[in-house]
């Protein structure tokens, strides 16, 4: 091949799930000896509306974008759509093959998740119905079939739209809806982004989380991540392997395969399990809110008098009540907070040990060394030298 | 009465009456323990594995094997679970072969091909089975003309459950005669036990090649994995590449083909395929210093008996095994596959599962 096929991808780059769906083609061009000339907008929405100018050989696009399937339809060039699934068949557009990450086996491995965390009571946080995201619908649809047909209680919620105008009273309604539910209850929020919200009214409504309220978003999101206090479970889309197929499926059709009739919906390839869903069921509320307070200030030097004060108790009866359920000091708890934030950063930043050490709690970067040495047996450094992973970011 | 007290300590079996041989023999079951909780049951019908209970992210215990409930199903069964497969495991073209110049016609039980050591292969024989230095030893004769196969063949099989979560595998075998050889356990996985479907499972397979196929799933050549629906190189749902549009999986409905793993065979176990199940969060890793690695997804089992009256359906389970190349006496490395007099043939397989995240 002398010419280079020339595509667009026609992905909102912005997003997670989008740069996994484009690095998956890269993958699959960087895995055969297939070169194609990759056109990609900053606009992409711009890009969508004059395709027709394009004078490409082939397309990838998100169909997820509702402007998608009209603005592609009479294209004389392949067409590879990339999207939601839909539980009813004939929402699919017709003609083009499609790669679908499967929602509803992503809501179903959020749901058999927080069954197996031992939650008996399930609710869903969605979005409000909006032709730019079918798919939270979909995931919605998905979440009522389960409970249906589990016979399970279960309450479903769409709040508002995330816009900057509204949000004070978003929030207000969000807190409202959180304290009114049964506990406790398992939350599956339709993305990260709404998974985010219910931790943060979590904290304003001061419900112990996830004691309470176990929280599982989709995306595995490294922003989401980074934006909450408590490290949040998710369930990872398999975006990457969507790239791939779509990729190939292009790369059979611009050798003159058919693939018109082909749709394959990939299901999630993983759940990053974090502290937002590890339910154990606590006897003791003194323990209960003791938790929920080390797991948001933990990092910020406090001891065991201030985690006293704020459950109300006397530090003795807070040791009584730590030593029966948890085996353990409430200062113990505190330095396995502190150390575990430490071993995550550690691992998953580039951030240097020095400043690790002051953002963990610790008040001095050789008292963490000591507390590392004693509880790990390694330095820092020697944690880091093994566990780093290679260009990090 | 006194009941012995479980030693936790001692992670070796002891046995116990299973069920019976149509001509009334018993058979018996052993039981192996690790320090992590998870225990194999293996039986002296074939060696088959009949159960593997290994704990899941949260630490409860559950199966990953698939199984029948009965010796008679095992016996009657022509899906080899979870049995030790030999003389020959997978296929010989038209069941015949030279060996020394001297042309043989072994048992045709695949469509007029040979499969997985004939209709009464190792996996339906009675192996002795003694406890071994913490693990257990299988041992099985191979009379000459077995399977019709020639020579007297001896195999002995080491089994172990490690507190890594592996069971390890090391096989010798030696023969008075040249003969053919490739032996393979043949368990089913479903990591999950709580959905009888294998498709969401995401492998990963450490191969650049693999064995394209024709309609008697005989090799008819090697093909690169690159950019096809058999690159598993990095880790992908198994349900979702069964609808890429490739001949190859048309051809058998799914899966089942032989990888060439890389890294050098007979040097040692290196990791050939790691299988994860995002539910329960357990992981198979699968090292073995053999050069071919089947990946059968398991559309066939429909039918099948399961252990509690129930049935199998299509993609219920998925099988990797670890063997030599199918029909690879008829090839160009037939001496490869070749065991003589005076030689030990030997094999190095770990299952190990574990949890991940």
């Amino acid at each position: 091949m002398t010419n280079p096929h020339r595509i667009a991808l026609l992905f909102n780059a912005n997003k997670v799930y989008d740069r996994q769906v484009i690095a998956g083609i890269g993958h699959y061009l960087n895995s055969t000896r297939v070169e194609w000339d990759l056109f990609m907008e900053e606009d992409f929405r711009s890009r969508m509306r004059d395709i027709h100018q394009f004078k490409g050989d082939g397309v990838i696009a998100d169909f997820d974008d509702p402007e998608a399937p009209e603005a592609l339809r009479d294209l004389p060039i392949p067409v590879v759509a990339v999207g939601g699934s839909y539980h009813d068949p004939s929402a699919y557009p017709a003609g083009v093959p499609y790669i679908a990450t499967d929602n509803a086996r992503l809501v179903r491995l959020a749901y058999d998740h927080l069954i197996e965390q031992g939650l008996g009571r399930f609710a869903f946080y969605g979005l409000p119905p909006n032709p730019g995201s079918r798919w939270a619908q979909e995931r919605e649809q998905a979440f009522r079939a389960i409970v249906e047909a589990e016979a399970v209680e279960a309450t479903v919620y769409e709040g508002s739209p995330t816009s900057a105008g509204g949000w004070g009273e978003a929030v207000e309604e969000l807190v409202a809806w959180l304290t009114a539910l049964p506990k406790p209850i398992g939350i599956i929020a339709t993305t990260d982004a709404r998974a985010r919200q219910i931790l943060q009214a979590c904290v304003i409504g001061d419900i112990p989380v996830p004691e309470q309220v176990a929280i599982v978003g989709i995306d595995n999101d490294p922003m989401a991540q980074l934006l909450t206090r408590i490290p949040l479970t998710s369930v990872i889309q398999g975006a990457e392997e969507m790239g791939r197929t779509a990729a190939h499926l292009l790369h059979q059709m611009l050798r003159g395969v058919d693939c018109s009739g082909t749709r394959v919906l990939v299901p999630p390839v993983g759940i990053n399990v974090q502290v937002s869903s590890r339910y154990h069921p606590v006897r003791s509320p003194h323990v209960m809110r003791a938790s929920h307070y080390i797991r948001q200030y933990g990092c910020l030097g406090i001891k065991t008098e201030q985690v006293a004060d704020y459950v109300g108790v006397s530090r003795t009866v807070l040791e009584e009540h730590f030593k029966r359920e948890l085996k353990q000091t409430v200062h113990q708890v505190i330095l396995k907070h502190k150390l575990d934030a430490a071993c995550d950063l550690i691992a998953n930043s580039d951030t240097p040990l020095a400043d690790i050490a002051l953002r963990c709690g610790f008040t001095s970067l050789q008292y963490m060394y000591a507390v590392f040495r004693r509880e790990y047996d390694c330095t820092p450094r020697q944690y880091l030298d093994l566990h780093r992973t290679a260009g990090a970011t | 009465m006194i009941v012995a007290r479980q030693e936790r300590s001692m992670p070796v079996s002891h046995a116990t009456a299973w069920d019976h041989l149509p001509d009334g023999r018993p058979l018996h079951r052993w039981t192996l323990r690790n320090a992590a909780g998870a225990q194999v049951e293996i039986s002296d019908l074939g060696g088959t594995l009949l159960s593997w209970q290994v704990p899941d992210r949260q630490g409860r215990l559950g199966e990953v094997l698939l199984g029948h409930a009965t010796a008679q199903q095992y016996l009657d069964s022509n899906a080899y679970m979870g049995g030790i497969v030999g003389r020959w495991a997978n296929r010989i073209r038209g069941g015949r072969f030279r060996l020394d110049g001297i042309d043989y016609r072994v048992d045709r039980n695949d469509g007029g091909n040979h499969l997985h050591g004939g209709t009464d292969g190792f996996h339906r024989q009675r192996w002795d089975v003694e406890s071994d230095d913490g693990g257990l030893l299988l041992r099985l004769v191979s009379p000459e003309g077995d399977g019709g196969f020639p020579g007297e063949v001896r195999v002995e099989l080491r089994v172990r459950l490690d507190d890594d979560g592996a069971l390890d595998l090391r096989y010798a075998a030696t023969s008075d005669a040249p003969t053919p050889l490739s032996l393979t356990a043949h368990p089913y996985f479903n990591l999950n036990d709580r959905r009888p479907d294998i498709r969401d499972h995401v492998i990963r397979i450490d191969a650049d090649a693999f064995l394209a196929i024709d309609a008697g799933a005989i090799p008819v050549g090697r093909q690169e994995v690159a950019g096809s629906a058999f690159d598993f190189r990095e880790a992908a749902p198994i349900g979702s590449r069964l609808h890429w549009p490739d001949p190859q999986l048309r051809l058998v409905g799914g899966f089942d083909h032989c990888y060439v793993p890389r890294g050098e065979a007979g040097a040692g176990p290196r990791v050939v395929a790691v299988v994860t199940e995002p539910s329960s969060g357990r992981r198979l890793t699968v090292e073995t210093d053999r050069p071919g690695l089947q990946f059968y997804s398991g559309q066939k089992l429909t039918g099948q008996p399961g252990r509690h009256g129930d049935m199998y359906g299509p993609f219920a389970g998925f099988a990797l095994e670890t063997q030599a190349f199918p029909d690879q006496v008829n090839g160009p490395d037939a001496e490869g596959a070749i065991l003589r007099p005076g030689t030990v043939w030997r094999q190095h397989t770990r299952y190990r599962i574990d949890t991940a995240g």
